[in-house]
C-alpha cells in the first residue's frame, strides 16, 4: 500500500495544466484576445469544421479491434458492428507490423506471442479471409496500414479485395494510417527502414490515392500515438503539423498541387487525456493552425483547409488497478473529444491497460459513446464551450506553445531529420519521465495507483488471451500460398518492385502486382531492408543500446 | 568493493511499449547503475549481452507469454549464470507471480510499482549476492 496521505481529496487541482501551462484562478473578458472567433464550417474553423456540426450529423463511432487469429478478428468486427459501431479498423499481429513473415527467426523465437495484439496478415489471401467478409464499402473502414511502409502494400490489398467484390474503390470512404509515431517513437525497432524511406512510402500511396481513389486518405496522422509514448499536448500539436510539412514538401516536389493533396493529409487523430480542457482547446486550435499552415502553402480550397480530426482517448490514462475505473475515464476522454468537435471518435476498453480487449470492454466503450451520443443531449449546439473565457484563453495559449515548438523541430531540420537524430524521441522521453516523477512524488493523483489503493482487486475478470494455434494456423496458410502460387510471376513482381525503388519510382503499380502474384509482406520488408536500409535506431536518454 | 551496478534491460515480446521500460531504465541510471538497453531483444540475444557486460541484473518488460521468460532462465543456469538477479515488469497478472518465481525469477513488479522501490530492490539484492 501507498502512503496514506495522498488519500485526500484536494481542494484545488493543480493550477497549470497537464502540459505546464500557468492557470489562473478566474477568467474574465480581458483574458480573451482574439475576439474573432468565426464560425464552425468557416476559416479559421476554429469553432468547428463543419458547418452544423453534430446537429446535422453525429460523429462517427470508429473504434480499432482486433484479436488472435483471422476467424476471431473478424467475428469481433461483425459483434462490434452489429452493436452499432458506425466504422471500423481491424488490427494486425506485431509480426505483420515489422514485415515478418511468421517463419521469420525474430518471430519463431516467440511463436505463442503470436496474435495477441491482432491476427496475423501475411498476403492477399490472410487479407481476403479478414477483411473480404466485412462489410467493405458500406461502413467506413481502414485499410489497415498502420506504419508508414506497409501504406503501399495494404492499400493494394484493399484495391484487390474490393476488385473481387465488385465494389468501385473510388466510391469508398476509407483512410490508412501509415504513422510516424507509432513506428519511429513506440515500436524503435532496427527492422524498421528508416524515416525518409517511409515518407517515400507513404507519399506514394497518397499520390496514388489522390489519382485513382479519391476517396480513400491513405495516411493520418496519428497524434495519439506520440501521446502515448509521453509526449504532451502541444507536443502532439507540433510534431503533427512538422510531419504534414514533410508531407506537403515531398509532394509538392512530385508536381503535385497543394489543392490536390491536401484533403488527403488532413484528416488526423488527436489524444484526449488527463487534462479536460486543455485537450478541447487543443482539437480548437489544431484546426485553426492547420488552416495557418495550409494558406502559407497556397492553399484556398475549403477541403484543403478544413481539418478533420479523428479523436482518441487515450488507452495510457487507463489503469491496471480497479480497471472498472477507466469505464468513467473513457467517458471524459470521449467527452473531451466531443466538445472539442471531432469527426469521429475511438475508444479504449477498460481492460486497456491489462491486455487486448475483450469483447465485454469492447462493448462497453462502444455504449460509452453511444451514451453520450444519444442521452446526454452534449449534441445539441455547435462548439457549446466557445466564447468561455478560459476556454478562448487556453485555446490561443496552448496554439502559441505548440507553434514554438513546431519552429523548434523546424529549426533543426525538420520532422524526418529529428527522428533520424532521436531528438523528437527524447523530448518525449523527457516528457513521459516527467509525468512518471509526478505519478511518483504525488503531485499527479492516479486514483487507484498512487491514492486511493486497494489491497485486494474488487473486480475479477478474465483476460483476453489469444487461441493458441495462432501461429500454427498463419503458417499453414502461409505454406499453401507458397505451394500454390505462381513462382514465375513472383519472381518477376519482386524484380518490378526492385526496379521500382531503385528507379525512385511510385511504388503502387508494383506493389499492386506484388500482391496480386502472391508476395508476402516478409518478402516485401526484405526487399525494403535490402534497399532501403535499416533505420540506426537513436539512443534514448542517454541510455546505452 | 564492487563498482557500479549493470543492469541489462530489454523486452521479451515483438511489441513497442517502452514507456515503462524508459522509465525503469532512467531511474536505476538516475540512481547510479550503469544501463544497456537491448531493445525487443530475445532470451538468447539478452543473455549474450549480460554476458558481454558482466551484468548484475536483467530487467525484462514482458508482453505476452512467458516462453522468453523461461529460455532466458534457462540460457542463465547453462552458462553458469544462476547469480545475475531477473526482475520483470509489465503488465502480468498478480495470479501468475507465484508460478513466474517458482521458476527462478528474483522478483516482479506490476504495474504501478514505484520506482524507487525498484531501484531499492535492486541495491539491496545485488549486494547481497
Amino acid at each position: 500500500m501507498g502512503d496514506k496521505s495522498f488519500n485526500k481529496n484536494e481542494r484545488a487541482s493543480n493550477r497549470e495544466t497537464l502540459s505546464g501551462i500557468p492557470v489562473k484562478e478566474v477568467y474574465g473578458p480581458e483574458d480573451v484576445k482574439n475576439k474573432e472567433l468565426g464560425m464552425a464550417g468557416e476559416p479559421p474553423y476554429l469553432r468547428g469544421a463543419y458547418d452544423g456540426m453534430y446537429t446535422r450529423q453525429p460523429w462517427r463511432i470508429f473504434m480499432l479491434t482486433g484479436a488472435g487469429d483471422v476467424e476471431e478478428a473478424r467475428a469481433r468486427v461483425e459483434y462490434a458492428l452489429a452493436q452499432g459501431e458506425t466504422g471500423f479498423a481491424a488490427e494486425t499481429d506485431m509480426s505483420t507490423w515489422l514485415f515478418f513473415d511468421v517463419d521469420h527467426p525474430e518471430v519463431m523465437k516467440r511463436k505463442q506471442d503470436v496474435g495477441w495484439f491482432g491476427a496475423p496478415v501475411m498476403s492477399l489471401n490472410d487479407y481476403r479471409d479478414y477483411y473480404g467478409s466485412l462489410p467493405l464499402g458500406r461502413l467506413y473502414c481502414h485499410t489497415g496500414a498502420v506504419l508508414p511502409h506497409m501504406t503501399p502494400y495494404f492499400m493494394s490489398c484493399f484495391l484487390r479485395v474490393l476488385e473481387e467484390k465488385g465494389i468501385p474503390a473510388n466510391k469508398v470512404n476509407s483512410t490508412g494510417q501509415g504513422d510516424f509515431f507509432i513506428a519511429y517513437i513506440s515500436i524503435l525497432d532496427p527492422s524498421l527502414i528508416p524515416p525518409s524511406a517511409g515518407l517515400k512510402l507513404n507519399c506514394d500511396g497518397i499520390e496514388y490515392a489522390v489519382k485513382h481513389v479519391p476517396r480513400l486518405t491513405p495516411v493520418s496522422i496519428a497524434g495519439n500515438n506520440i501521446r502515448e509514448c509521453g509526449a504532451n499536448s502541444y507536443q502532439e500539436m507540433a510534431a503533427i503539423l512538422s510531419c504534414a510539412v514533410s508531407y506537403i514538401e515531398e509532394l509538392l516536389g512530385r508536381n503535385l498541387k497543394i489543392d490536390d493533396f491536401a484533403y488527403a493529409i488532413g484528416g488526423v487523430n488527436l489524444s484526449t487525456g488527463s487534462d479536460f480542457f486543455e485537450d478541447i482547446c487543443k482539437f480548437r486550435a489544431m484546426r485553426r493552425m492547420w488552416y495557418n499552415l495550409l494558406r502559407r502553402y497556397g492553399a484556398r480550397e475549403q477541403k484543403s483547409l478544413r481539418l478533420r480530426i479523428h479523436g482518441l482517448p487515450l488507452g495510457s490514462i487507463y489503469t491496471f488497478q480497479q480497471p472498472l475505473n477507466n469505464i468513467v475515464r473513457g467517458t471524459y476522454t470521449v467527452l473531451a473529444a466531443v466538445l472539442g468537435g471531432a469527426q469521429s471518435i475511438g475508444t479504449p476498453s477498460f481492460d486497456e491497460a491489462i491486455c487486448t480487449p475483450t469483447q465485454l470492454a469492447h462493448t462497453t466503450a462502444l455504449r460509452t459513446q453511444q451514451i453520450l451520443m444519444n442521452e446526454s443531449n452534449v449534441t445539441c449546439t455547435v462548439d457549446p464551450l466557445g466564447g468561455s473565457y478560459f476556454i478562448e484563453a487556453l485555446t490561443d495559449e496552448i496554439e502559441g506553445k505548440a507553434w514554438d515548438f513546431f519552429n523548434k523541430i523546424q529549426g533543426r531540420g525538420g520532422f524526418i531529420s529529428c527522428l533520424e537524430s532521436g531528438w523528437i524521441q527524447n523530448e518525449v522521453a523527457e516528457s513521459s519521465m516527467k509525468s512518471a516523477r509526478q505519478i511518483e512524488s504525488g503531485k499527479r493523483k492516479i486514483v487507484g495507483v498512487n491514492c486511493f489503493e486497494m489491497d485486494e482487486e474488487p473486480y475479477k475478470f478474465r483476460p483476453f488471451k489469444p487461441n493458441p494455434r495462432t501461429w500454427e494456423l498463419s503458417m499453414a496458410s502461409l505454406e499453401r500460398l507458397r505451394k500454390d502460387r505462381d513462382q514465375v510471376r513472383v519472381e518477376g513482381a519482386k524484380k518490378e518492385l526492385r526496379k521500382s525503388i531503385r528507379n525512385k519510382e511510385n511504388t503502387m503499380p508494383a506493389t499492386l502486382e506484388a500482391v496480386r502474384s502472391g508476395l508476402t509482406v516478409g518478402e516485401v520488408g526484405d526487399i525494403y531492408r535490402e534497399l532501403y536500409g535499416r533505420w540506426g535506431v537513436p539512443s534514448m536518454a542517454g541510455l546505452k543500446s | 568493493m564492487k563498482g557500479r551496478i549493470r543492469v541489462i534491460i530489454g523486452k521479451t515480446s515483438l511489441d513497442g511499449h517502452w514507456r515503462g521500460v524508459q522509465a525503469v531504465a532512467t531511474a536505476l541510471r538516475d540512481a547510479g547503475m550503469e544501463v544497456v538497453y537491448v531493445g525487443m531483444s530475445s532470451a538468447e540475444m539478452t543473455v549474450r549481452a549480460a554476458m558481454q557486460e558482466s551484468a548484475d541484473v536483467i530487467g525484462l518488460n514482458v508482453g505476452a507469454s512467458y516462453s522468453q521468460v523461461e529460455e532466458l532462465i534457462r540460457l542463465l543456469g547453462e552458462n553458469e549464470m544462476e547469480d545475475v538477479l531477473v526482475i520483470l515488469g509489465g503488465v502480468i497478472p498478480l495470479a501468475d507471480i507465484p508460478k513466474l518465481k517458482a521458476i527462478g525469477v528474483n522478483e516482479v513488479f506490476p504495474p504501478g510499482s514505484k520506482l524507487n522501490k525498484i531501484v531499492k530492490y535492486i541495491q539491496e539484492n545485488v549486494n547481497a549476492q
